[in-house]
């Protein structure tokens, strides 16, 4: 499923990012970095067009040969970004959606826990495994 | 744009070429010949820009064309030796034309005709024998120089062009006429029309020809004739524009080709005819307008062909092709931008760039990989042949040969040394910075800064693989920078750990410096041990030593001696500076003067506090804070709170540095600023850095996430530090005066007085002060103009009085000794007035100080008159008539608060007024009026001629001064009375003659004056009615002429009955005639305003010894009145 799961802030800067691969790790920073540029000209363009503004899912950012990577804003301008291998076809969009909410959720609960300071990286360990279920496919 | 050109798998001259209708232009002589010249370059130069683009190309009239070779009626036994070959798409577009038009000078009637005739169809047979076994189209230009044929003459035309066409062996249709005048541009237009037409069905029969193959071909043996023969279709199509079905050609070609059953030898062929068809393809479509189905082709293609890499050995070959593919596409996709195509952030040339530049790298790695250990270029060399192959991506040394057959062993091994050799020179650094640097500025285009960020540092890491650390530090430092804003902690540490490797390699003291000093920042992911190895290293490098290399880092064997030569540069810009500004650091400053402002004879305090982020002790020689003022600045030393050298700051703590600072007389006004915060850092000075901070925009902006940060578990210190507040600008004024300045004054002032001001001032600064200049001014509202209605003066008893602002000057004061002045002010206006006053003076001959004080006066006005008029009667009327005297009355009213001495008023009358009587004094003379308190006085006052507009009373001035000053502060203030009353005509004046009472018993003498005012004589009848208070004797009753201008006295003696106030007897006038101007009522309101009514007649005169009771004297209208 996922590969790499990342939570931006509302600054741009990263408040956590896990991927499946530790050995791709810088890859992969770069990859979500740049999707940034993307999200930046979807919500500039979001801003414009009144469309639906409860519509947080961006869609598809950018695919390349191995990689899909997918969007999704809060309406406090978080941005989690989730990318896919291109190899999987078999991955609807509902289902990155899906996922999604699922983050959405579950970083509203490490929001929610009063010894959490946004400014921080997130650093919970029920995100984590979240995060990890969405790696290995089990949501 | 990218440079895919000169290298292996360029796209051929002949494919990239556009397709255009090939024509052959025959039988001009442009070289001796005006008129062929100029057809000629009508043909070429007045090129249309619609979709038929025709090349035409001049055949000399001997031009041997290339012999077709013969038809191939069986294909059975035929096995194709390659796919496409080289020389076909070059033979059509520059060999063989689809047309010949053969020019030639003929006209009608021409004298030789029969000859020339003759003459024409034999370079006719001599083209189509030149083009034996080609369908090449032939026509005949017939140019004509001769004049129009005239109408009638076509029988003989039509004639002799069928004769021409028969000679010729030419089809009626082919034959043509230029006639050469003012209108060739429209001939050639119309016959390039005709010649286009014909090229048409000339591509038409070549493509039906090559589909007429295809039932001879087998999917065994004829897998490349399919592609070929699609290939063939698709180009002819193309060359007759017909775009779309080109494309369709083309597909179909592609997809033969995926048919064809691919081995290591035939891959090279393969993939390079799969780019070809690929690339038109692409090209096609984009050129309709279709771009996804150029990108989805290119996906199509790219996808097929990714893992087709062939041997192992070369696979370097396949990378590069991989790269050609992608760059070529990104080149085809820019074009297509340029032509109005619209980009996206997702879809843009750059990311094909971008993909080329990665093959590329790929291609690099698997050149490291095979081609490292060949040195040796084998001989003889198997790359010979390479220009002259037959078919397309065919190996020189085993040219035309089937993949069935087995390869030649040694011979392959050969030639893949001698690929690799080729290889191994190739540079590869340029070919991916050129594809970088192309999908960077795409990048930019396309609003993606961060995928340009990270193009910029892969083109940082290629300029590093080859070699070239400046540059690539250079790239690499700017990215630092832009990385440093968004807290991408991994990616920032990346680039700055590349640049520390590029800084080993190419020393630079300054930049290792400023790059070690950045990585001790917190957020920078490196273990402790390594920053502090970097910071050792600092040191070492103060000491003149070359820092050490970490162990991953391969450096060459003068380490040492480049980096003792660098020293040797940075020794003259000691100490080393370091912009803090450019970096996120360790130590995070704070500066603030102690106030905001304060006053140039004392002194504020200004801090600096440091806190240390890092987890090290650091040590501080020297700080220092750089003020600076619009006219200089100055570098200021601060001492640590508590003192020691050098000052050493403990982990995750603040350092607090302050120093008093006090500024000048001549900076009063001025505003400093901090500008940097200066650290040495070391523990001595020689061997320090200095760090710089700017004191403006700190960098703590990029690391202090600004929410919430005060919540966090271990943010004490950082609060501590957060609560600092900066001030960073402080002005500086004068010093306070203490001189004391009382104003006395007794507001408010009094409209038009010369109001004194007392000012006292008293010495109470600690010496004498000197050159005392006391300015008076009046404060001007702003945007207003100068108050021109007020006057201020020292003595109000001078003749001149100078416009304000008044100066008093004073030349010395001696300690605690006090002086006063009184200035005035005098204003016309009611309302406030504002004063200042500022007083300079120096004190000890050398302070100049200043105090400024301001003044408000209220000014009122002092009176109020109030003007009321009456008859004689004194009943108040609201107009008056001529030569009639009223009286005026004058209520004068006190408004100052003050009580005011009247000294003298004066009523000046305008005309037709005047006074009645010669001399008028005043009757509020010498009169004090409180507060509130009303004087009145009364002037007897005459019109003397009628008026029909209302009449001005005059002006009513006072001469007053407050109740308790001298005589001599009179002011005068003049009030125009308001505008009265009409003053109507009086026709007559009746005037009564009356003691001033009477007796009862004792007779008293009345006389009526009547006066006719007019000039003409009236007539009216006279009646005394009788009254119970009187007898009297006179005219009773009395007709009167009245002659103008005279008067008519009547004289009575009356005889009062009653004592107390008694009616008179009534007089009544009316007009004697119902003609005359006189009307009834007229003159009984005459008589009622002129003659009194009543008297006042006293009890008895017995007192005085008279006989009251029967004494009675007879009347006579003749007799004065004497009693």
């Amino acid at each position: 499923m996922a590969v790499c799961v990342a939570v931006i802030g509302k600054d741009n800067a990263p408040k956590y990012v896990s991927c499946l691969n530790p050995n791709m790790e810088l890859d992969f920073h770069y990859k979500v970095h740049n999707a940034l540029d993307v999200v930046e000209e979807k919500m500039s363009a979001n801003g414009k067009a009144s469309g639906d503004i409860r519509e947080l899912y961006l869609g598809l950012l950018n695919s390349t040969d191995d990689h899909k990577i997918f969007g999704y804003v809060t309406n406090t301008k978080i941005k989690f970004v989730i990318v896919t291998e291109s190899a999987n076809t078999s991955l609807r969009d509902n289902e990155v959606r899906m996922m999604f909410r699922r983050l959405h959720s579950v970083y509203a609960d490490v929001v929610c826990n009063p010894f959490y300071n946004p400014s921080e990286p997130i650093s919970s360990k029920a995100f984590n495994e979240t995060v990890r279920n969405m790696m290995a496919g089990n949501l | 744009m990218a440079q895919c050109s000169g290298e292996l798998f360029d796209v051929p001259g002949e494919l990239s070429s556009k397709a255009h209708t090939f024509i052959g232009l025959s039988g001009l002589d442009t070289l001796n010949n005006a008129t062929h010249r100029a057809i000629w370059d009508a043909f070429t130069n007045n090129r249309r820009h619609d979709k038929v683009s025709v090349h035409y190309k001049l055949f000399p009239p001997e031009h041997v064309f290339p012999t077709a070779k013969p038809k191939r009626n069986t294909y059975e036994w035929y096995i194709p030796k390659g796919i496409l070959k080289r020389n076909w798409m070059n033979k059509y577009l520059n060999v063989v034309p689809s047309v010949v038009v053969i020019f030639y000078d003929l006209d009608w009637f021409d004298p030789f005709w029969n000859e020339k005739k003759i003459e024409c169809a034999s370079r006719v047979q001599s083209v189509r024998a030149a083009l034996e076994g080609r369908t090449t189209r032939i026509a005949v230009v017939l140019i004509q120089t001769g004049p129009p044929i005239p109408a009638g003459d076509e029988s003989i035309t039509a004639e002799r062009a069928a004769t021409l066409c028969t000679t010729c062996e030419l089809n009626a249709k082919n034959l043509f006429l230029l006639p050469h005048n003012d209108h060739l541009h429209g001939y050639t237009l119309r016959l390039e029309n005709a010649f286009y037409d014909l090229a048409q069905s000339f591509y038409n029969q070549k493509v039906r020809t090559v589909r007429g193959h295809r039932d001879h071909l087998n999917k065994t043996t004829h897998q490349y004739l399919f592609v070929r023969h699609q290939f063939k279709m698709g180009f002819l199509n193309e060359l007759k524009h017909d775009a779309t079905a080109a494309s369709k050609h083309y597909a179909q070609a592609y997809s033969h080709l995926l048919d064809v059953r691919v081995v290591d030898t035939n891959t090279l062929e393969v993939k390079t005819v799969a780019a070809y068809i690929n690339y038109k393809l692409c090209r096609i479509a984009f050129n309709q307008n279709l771009p996804r189905d150029a990108i989805a082709q290119f996906r199509k293609h790219i996808d097929l062909f990714k893992n087709m890499v062939g041997p192992k050995e070369i696979s370097f070959e396949h990378h590069a092709w991989l790269s050609k593919q992608f760059c070529v596409f990104g080149e085809l996709f820019d074009e297509a931008i340029h032509h109005g195509l619209p980009a996206v952030q997702t879809q843009h040339p750059g990311i094909y760039f971008h993909q080329a530049a990665q093959h590329s790298m790929d291609r690099k790695n698997a050149c490291l990989e095979n081609c490292q250990d060949i040195n040796i270029y084998p001989q003889p060399d198997p790359l010979d042949g390479l220009e002259d192959l037959e078919f397309y991506g065919q190996r020189p040394w085993r040219p035309g040969k089937l993949s069935a057959e087995p390869a030649d062993a040694v011979k392959e091994k050969e030639a893949i040394q001698a690929l690799q050799f080729k290889e191994k020179s190739v540079n590869h650094s340029m070919i991916i910075i050129s594809l970088l640097g192309s999908a960077i500025s795409q990048a930019k285009t396309y609003r993606c800064p961060r995928t340009r960020r990270q193009l910029v540092v892969q083109m940082a890491e290629e300029y590093y693989h080859a070699k070239d650390f400046k540059k690539a530090l250079t790239l690499l430092s700017h990215m630092l920078w832009e990385f440093r804003g968004e807290q991408w902690s991994l990616l920032m540490t990346n680039v700055l750990l590349k640049a520390l490797e590029c800084v080993y390699h190419s020393p630079s003291v300054t930049e290792f410096v400023t790059l070690a000093i950045e990585a001790q920042s917190s957020t920078v992911l490196m273990q402790q041990e390594e920053k502090a190895v970097l910071l050792e290293n600092i040191f070492r490098l103060l000491k003149g030593e070359p820092p050490i290399v970490p162990e991953n880092i391969q450096v060459g064997a003068n380490y040492g001696k480049v980096w003792r030569a660098s020293f040797a540069a940075s020794n003259e810009s000691k100490p080393i500076t370091v912009e803090m500004t450019n970096a996120t650091s360790f130590l995070e400053t704070k500066t603030s003067f102690g106030h905001s402002s304060f006053q140039e004879d004392k002194s504020t305090s200004l801090k600096i506090w440091i806190r240390n982020k890092c987890s090290q002790k650091v040590s501080i020689c020297r700080s220092t804070v750089t003020v600076s003022s619009p006219t200089n600045s100055t570098e200021l030393q601060l001492v640590p709170a508590i003192e020691t050298v050098p000052y050493t700051l403990e982990p995750h703590t603040i350092g607090e540095f302050g120093c008093s600072f006090s500024a000048k007389q001549e900076d009063v006004g001025k505003e400093f600023t901090i500008s940097s915060v200066n650290l040495c850092l070391g523990q001595k000075l020689d061997e320090s850095i200095l760090l710089r901070f700017s004191a403006q925009n700190n960098p703590q902006t990029f690391t202090n996430p600004t929410e919430l940060v005060q919540f966090g578990f271990n943010a004490k210190e950082l609060r501590q530090f957060q609560d600092q507040e900066q001030l960073l600008s402080c002005s500086v004024c004068p010093r306070e005066a203490h001189l004391s300045a009382k104003i006395e004054n007794e507001g408010p002032a009094l409209l038009g007085e010369w109001f004194p001001v007392q000012l006292h001032l008293e010495n109470n600064e600690n010496g004498p002060i000197s050159s005392v200049v006391i300015k008076i001014s009046l404060m001007q509202p702003n945007g207003k103009e100068l108050d021109q209605a007020t006057h201020l003066c020292l003595n109000p008893m001078a003749e001149v009085i100078s416009p304000p602002p008044i100066m008093i000057e004073l030349d010395k004061l001696d300690v605690n000794s006090s002086c006063s002045y009184t200035f005035h002010l005098k204003s016309l206006r009611v309302g406030q007035k504002s004063l200042v006053i500022d007083i300079t003076y120096i004190l000890n001959e050398s302070t100049k100080c200043e105090r400024i004080e301001n003044l408000d006066i209220e000014i009122v006005k002092p009176f109020e008159a109030v003007a009321k008029f009456f008859t004689q009667k004194f009943d108040q009327v609201t107009k008056a008539y001529s030569q009639e005297p009223f009286v005026v009355l004058l209520e004068l009213k006190c408004l100052s608060p003050w009580s005011l001495a009247i000294e003298d008023t004066n009523l000046e009358l305008v005309q037709p007024l005047q006074n009645v009587g010669k001399t008028c004094q005043s009757q509020l003379q010498n009169e004090v009026l409180n507060t509130g308190e009303v004087g009145t006085e009364a002037y007897c006052v005459l019109a003397e001629k009628e008026s029909e507009q209302p009449v001005s009373v005059g002006m009513y001035t006072i001469r007053w001064r407050r109740k308790n000053t001298p005589k001599e502060m009179v002011t005068s203030s003049s009030i125009t009375l308001p505008a009265l009353l009409k003053v109507d005509p009086a026709p007559l004046l009746v005037e009564m003659e009356l003691p001033a009472h009477g007796w009862v018993g004792s007779p008293m003498a009345a006389s009526v004056n009547i006066c006719n005012r007019t000039s003409q004589l009236l007539e009216v009848e006279l009646n005394l009615q009788a009254s119970d208070a009187f007898m009297f004797a006179g005219q009773k009753q009395l007709k009167l002429r009245l002659v103008p201008e005279t008067v008519h006295t009547l004289c009575y003696n009356l005889y009062p009955l009653l004592s107390g106030l008694v009616a008179l007897p009534q007089l009544k006038l009316s007009p004697a005639d119902s003609s005359s101007e006189l009307r009834a009522n007229q003159l009984a309101e005459l008589l009622e305003r002129s003659l009194p009514t009543h008297i006042y007649v006293m009890v008895t005169r017995s007192l005085c010894g008279y006989v009251v009771t029967s004494n009675f004297f007879p009347f006579s209208a003749s007799c004065e009145g004497q009693i």
